[in-house]
C-alpha cells in the first residue's frame, strides 16, 4: 500500500508540476493563437474574394485586372480595395468621403453586408439577401484590410503633380509625361473603366444618370459653375478636388455636400495615367 | 455537550481546538476521527469497533461503496479497474465540461468564435478543451473495454444479468454523448459528421412520415441550424448526462447488490459467492481500495493531463458551410463501423441492424443462460466474442475513405498532402520556409529542410496515385513509379491500386498574394494516351490553399493525432 502511495503522490505532483508550466507558457499561446485566429481569418476570406469579388475588384484587389467566370479579361466595375484610401490609417479618406461613422472595419463590413446602393455593389449578407453568413462577410472584411501594409501606407501616395491650371496640363512635358492630342474614343473607355458612368449615366441618354448630374451638357453648363472658370477648367478642377465645387442637381435632387459624394481619390488613381485625364476631358468636352 | 467557550476555559485554547476540530472531522467523514484517518493512512491495524465500518453506514458517498470486497477481486485482474475508470471519466467530463459551458453558447452566430476565444483568448483553454475531447474518447475506449472484459469473465451471467443491461445502455449513452459534444464547435468536421449521422436517421426502417418526424425532431429544422444546435447542446448537457446519471446508479447499486464476481476458476460451477466473503478473504475498502483507486485517479488524470498538452490536439477545422461538403466526411472511430457497413449494404438495412444490435446485448444474457462462466466450458460464446470483435475492427477500416470511397486521383493527391481540412504536411512549412517558385514532387530545395520534407510527401502521395506509361520528358519517373496498368473504361492502375494517373506532371506553385500571405497551388497535368491532344487531368489553378504568416499550423503538426 505505501508504494501505491507514493506512485500516487508522485502522479499527482507531476500532474500539478504540468499543469504549472502549462500556466507559465500560457500568455505566449495565447498570442500565438490570436494571431492564428486572425491569419486563419484572412485565409477564408482570400477564398471568398476570389470566388466572389475579384471579377470586379481584381485579381490584385487594385481594380486593374478582372477575369469573367471563363478566365476572358473583362473591365474592371469596382474600386480599389488594395488602395491607401481605404485601408490605410485609422479614418481613411473613403470613410470621410462617404461620411460613415465609425471604424474601417465596419465600413467595409457594412458595405460588404449592405452593398452600395446604385452601383454594380450588391448587399453581400444573407441579411439582405445576399448569400454570405456574418462570419464570412467579417472574413472578406479581415482579407481586405490585409492590404494595408507598410509599404502601402507608408505615404500618401500621390505621385503625378497635376497642375492647377489645365491649361498648364494640357502643354505638360516631364520626364515621364508628355501630354498628346486627346483621344475621345479612349476618353469612353476610360468613363467606363473608372466607373463614372455608374453614378453618372450614359452621356448620350439624359437621365440616365444614378447618383451625380448627367454629363451629356457638361460643355455648356460647366462654364456657368464657377466665375472665371471654362467648362474644361471646371471639371479637371471636380475630378481632382471634388469638394471644392458642389454641382447643383443630382439625379435624386440638389446634389449634397461638401464633401461631395463624388469618388475622392481620382487624383490618386489617374495619376500613373495622366493621359487618361487628357482623353477623358476631350471626351466630355470635345477639346 | 460543553460549548466551545466552556472547553476553553476548562482545557485552554489549544487543546480545546484540537477538540473541536476532531469533533468536525469526525462529523464530516460520518465517524472517523483525525487519528482514524491517520492510522488508516499509514496502514495500522484499526481500533475495535472499526470506526472505519461507519461511513459506509451512515455517510452519503460511502453508502454507494461496499464496505470490504473480495481479495480475489481486488488486484488488476479480473476487473482491470475498468468500472473505476468509467466512473472516473463521467466525472472528469462532467468538470471539464462544466468548465468549457462558460465559454460556450449555443448558437450558429457565436459557437465558432467563441472555440477560437477557448483556444486564444482563455487561459487554460485550449487544455481544457483537449482535456475534455480526449477524455471523451477515452471514455469510450474504458466503457467498451469494461463491456469487453465482463463479456470475457462471464460476469453478466445469472444474478447479474440486469447489471448487464443497464452496462450496455450506459455504453451506448457515452457513445451518444461524445458524438454530441461533436457538433457544438460548430465546425466542418461537426456539421458534416451531424449530417451523416441524419441522413442515417432518416433512413430508419420505419414510416417515411415517422422518420421525417425524428429527423425534424433531432435538428429542430427542415435543416440543420441553430434549432439543431440547440437542441444537441441540450442533449449533451442536460439530457444524456441526466440519463446517464440515472442508469450509473442503478449499475452501481446493482454491482453492490451482488458484488463483484469472482475469477471464473474460483468457485464452484453455478455458484455465486462474492457475497459471501471469508473474514481471512476480505480487503477493507478503507484504507485500501480507496488508496487503489486514488492511485488509479491520480494516474489517468497525470495520462490525460500530459496527453492534452503533448500529444493529442482537439480538432478545429474551419466554419461550417452546409453548402462546401470536405472530401472523405468520416464518422468518429467509435462509429466508423457503421460507416463501414453503409458501403456494403442498403442503408435502411444497416440503420435497422444498429438498434438491434443493441437490443440483442441487452437480452444476451437472459438467452445465453449457460451455467459455467470457465473459459473452458464457452469456448463457442468467447470464439463468437472474438469474431465479433475481428469483424468491428474490420468494419472500421471499412469505415476509413481508403475503402472503397476514391476521387479523382489528382484529388486524392491533393487529398494526402493539402486537404481542404485541418493542418497538413505543406501548410505546416513555416511561413518564412514558404519562398516564392514552382516546385516538383521530390524537389530537394537547398537550406529549406521544410519544403524538401513536404515536397517528399508529395511524391510519396504521387507514388501512390501515379504510374509510368510512356514516360513523360517532364517529370522522368522510369523505375520509380510502378508500371501502368490499363484497365476498363480507359482508367489506369498502378501496384498500390486502380486509381492512377499515367504520365502525369505535378508542381507546387507558391505565389505571393499579399505582403503576409502566399498561395499553395498544387498543379497537375496528364495527357489522355487514348485521345492524343486531350487532357486527362487538368486542374489549372482550382487546387490552392492560403497561408498566412501568423496561422501557426506548424504548431499543430507537433501532435500526434495531426495528418503532417
Amino acid at each position: 500500500m505505501q508504494v501505491k502511495v507514493v506512485i500516487g503522490t508522485i502522479a499527482f505532483m507531476l500532474t500539478m508540476i504540468i499543469l504549472g508550466y502549462a500556466a507559465l507558457r500560457e500568455p505566449e499561446r495565447l498570442e500565438h493563437f490570436t494571431a492564428a485566429r486572425e491569419g486563419r481569418m484572412v485565409e477564408t476570406g482570400a477564398k471568398l474574394y476570389f470566388d466572389n469579388c475579384a471579377t470586379c475588384h481584381g485579381v490584385d484587389g487594385t481594380a486593374q485586372e478582372c477575369y469573367d467566370s471563363l478566365g476572358n479579361p473583362i473591365d474592371c466595375q469596382g474600386l480599389p480595395l488594395n488602395n491607401y484610401f481605404l485601408v490605410c490609417g485609422d479614418t481613411p479618406a473613403r470613410l470621410e468621403q462617404t461620411l460613415f461613422e465609425g471604424t474601417k472595419e465596419q465600413f467595409i463590413e457594412r458595405t460588404v453586408s449592405a452593398g452600395r446602393s446604385g452601383t454594380a455593389m450588391i448587399p453581400w449578407s444573407e441579411r439582405y439577401g445576399g448569400p454570405m453568413r456574418d462570419d464570412q462577410v467579417k472574413n472578406v472584411a479581415a482579407f481586405v484590410l490585409n492590404f494595408a501594409n507598410e509599404e502601402l501606407c507608408a505615404a500618401e501616395p500621390i505621385s503625378f503633380n497635376w497642375p492647377d491650371s489645365v491649361d498648364d496640363f494640357f502643354v505638360m512635358e516631364t520626364e515621364d509625361f508628355v501630354a498628346a492630342a486627346g483621344d475621345p474614343e479612349n476618353g469612353a473607355a476610360v468613363y467606363t473603366s473608372f466607373a463614372c458612368n455608374s453614378c453618372h449615366g450614359n452621356v448620350d441618354e439624359a437621365g440616365s444618370n444614378q447618383i451625380g448630374p448627367w454629363l451629356g451638357d457638361i460643355e455648356e453648363v460647366g462654364a456657368t459653375r464657377v466665375e472665371g472658370e471654362t467648362a474644361v477648367q471646371y471639371v479637371y478642377n471636380s475630378i481632382l478636388h471634388p469638394n471644392d465645387h458642389i454641382a447643383p442637381d443630382c439625379a435624386t435632387g440638389p446634389c449634397i455636400g461638401p464633401p461631395s459624394a463624388m469618388v475622392q481619390d481620382l487624383a490618386f488613381r489617374m495619376s500613373n495615367y495622366p493621359q487618361y485625364m487628357v482623353d477623358l476631358l476631350a471626351y466630355l468636352i470635345g477639346e | 455537550m460543553a460549548t466551545f467557550f466552556e472547553q476553553v476555559s476548562e482545557m485552554g485554547v489549544k487543546q480545546a481546538v484540537i477538540t473541536k476540530a476532531d469533533e468536525v472531522v469526525e462529523r464530516l467523514t460520518a465517524g472517523m476521527n483525525i487519528s482514524d484517518i491517520r492510522s488508516a493512512l499509514r496502514g495500522d491495524e484499526p481500533r475495535r469497533p472499526n470506526p472505519r465500518l461507519r461511513p459506509h453506514a451512515d455517510s452519503f458517498w460511502f453508502h454507494i461503496r461496499p464496505s470490504f470486497y473480495h481479495t480475489e477481486v481486488t488486484h488488476i485482474y479480473p476487473t482491470f479497474r475498468l468500472g473505476w475508470l468509467s466512473t472516473f471519466m463521467f466525472v472528469w467530463e462532467t468538470i471539464t465540461g462544466i468548465i468549457l459551458m462558460v465559454f460556450y453558447t449555443p448558437s450558429p452566430l457565436v459557437a465558432y468564435d467563441n472555440m477560437w476565444n477557448i483556444l486564444g483568448n482563455v487561459p487554460l483553454g485550449q487544455l481544457m478543451r483537449n482535456m475534455h475531447r480526449l477524455g471523451a474518447e477515452v471514455m469510450v475506449l474504458v466503457v467498451a473495454l469494461h463491456m469487453l472484459r465482463t463479456f470475457i469473465t462471464g460476469s453478466y451471467k445469472k444474478p447479474r444479468q440486469f447489471t448487464w443491461a443497464t452496462g450496455v445502455i450506459l455504453l451506448t449513452f457515452t457513445a451518444l454523448l461524445s458524438f454530441s459534444g461533436y457538433l457544438l464547435p460548430w465546425d466542418q468536421l461537426a456539421y458534416w459528421a451531424l449530417t451523416v449521422f441524419l441522413s442515417g436517421a432518416e433512413a430508419a426502417p420505419a414510416p417515411p412520415e415517422l422518420n421525417a418526424n425524428v429527423l425534424l425532431i433531432l435538428q429542430g429544422a427542415p435543416s440543420l441550424g441553430a434549432g439543431g444546435l440547440l437542441r444537441w447542446y441540450l442533449f449533451h448537457v442536460l439530457l444524456l448526462p441526466l440519463l446517464t446519471a440515472i442508469f450509473f446508479f442503478v449499475h452501481y447499486y446493482k454491482v453492490v447488490l451482488y458484488g463483484i464476481s469472482l475469477p471464473p476458476g474460483r468457485e464452484e460451477i453455478g455458484e455465486d459467492t462474492a457475497k459471501r466473503v471469508p473474514k481471512d478473504e476480505r480487503t477493507y475498502f478503507t484504507p485500501d481500495i480507496l488508496t487503489s483507486e486514488l492511485l488509479w485517479t491520480a494516474l489517468i488524470t497525470l495520462f490525460l493531463t500530459a496527453g492534452s498538452l503533448w500529444f493529442w490536439d482537439a480538432p478545429l477545422e474551419h466554419h461550417a458551410d452546409p453548402i462546401v461538403t470536405p472530401l472523405h466526411v468520416v464518422a468518429p472511430w467509435y462509429l466508423a463501423w457503421s460507416q463501414g457497413w453503409l458501403k456494403l449494404a442498403d442503408k435502411t438495412i444497416v440503420i435497422g441492424f444498429i438498434p438491434l444490435l443493441i437490443v440483442m446485448f441487452v437480452v444476451m444474457p437472459y438467452v445465453e443462460v449457460g451455467k459455467s462462466r470457465r473459459y473452458a466450458d464457452r469456448r463457442v460464446g468467447l470464439t463468437v466474442a472474438c469474431l465479433f470483435f475481428t469483424a468491428m475492427l474490420v468494419s472500421n477500416w471499412m469505415g476509413s475513405p481508403e475503402f472503397r470511397v476514391q476521387s479523382s486521383p489528382e484529388l486524392e493527391v491533393a487529398q494526402e498532402v493539402m486537404p481542404q481540412e485541418g493542418a497538413n504536411v505543406l501548410l505546416g512549412v513555416p511561413y518564412e520556409y514558404l519562398q516564392t517558385g514552382i516546385y516538383l514532387p521530390g524537389e530537394e530545395i537547398s537550406d529549406n529542410p521544410y519544403l524538401t520534407r513536404a515536397l517528399e510527401e508529395f511524391e510519396a502521395a504521387m507514388q501512390n496515385h501515379s504510374c509510368v506509361l510512356n514516360g513523360n520528358p517532364d517529370m522522368p519517373r522510369e523505375g520509380i513509379w510502378d508500371d501502368c496498368r490499363e484497365l476498363e473504361g480507359g482508367r489506369f492502375g498502378n501496384d498500390f491500386g486502380d486509381n492512377a494517373m499515367p504520365d502525369p506532371f505535378a508542381a507546387l506553385r507558391i505565389t505571393q498574394e499579399q505582403a503576409n500571405m502566399v498561395r499553395l497551388t498544387l498543379m497537375f497535368e496528364v495527357l489522355d494516351p487514348n485521345n492524343p491532344g486531350e487532357y486527362l487531368v487538368q486542374s489549372g489553378d482550382s487546387i490552392y490553399a492560403f497561408r498566412h504568416e501568423g496561422s501557426f499550423y506548424e504548431e499543430e503538426c507537433r501532435f500526434l493525432n495531426k495528418d503532417c
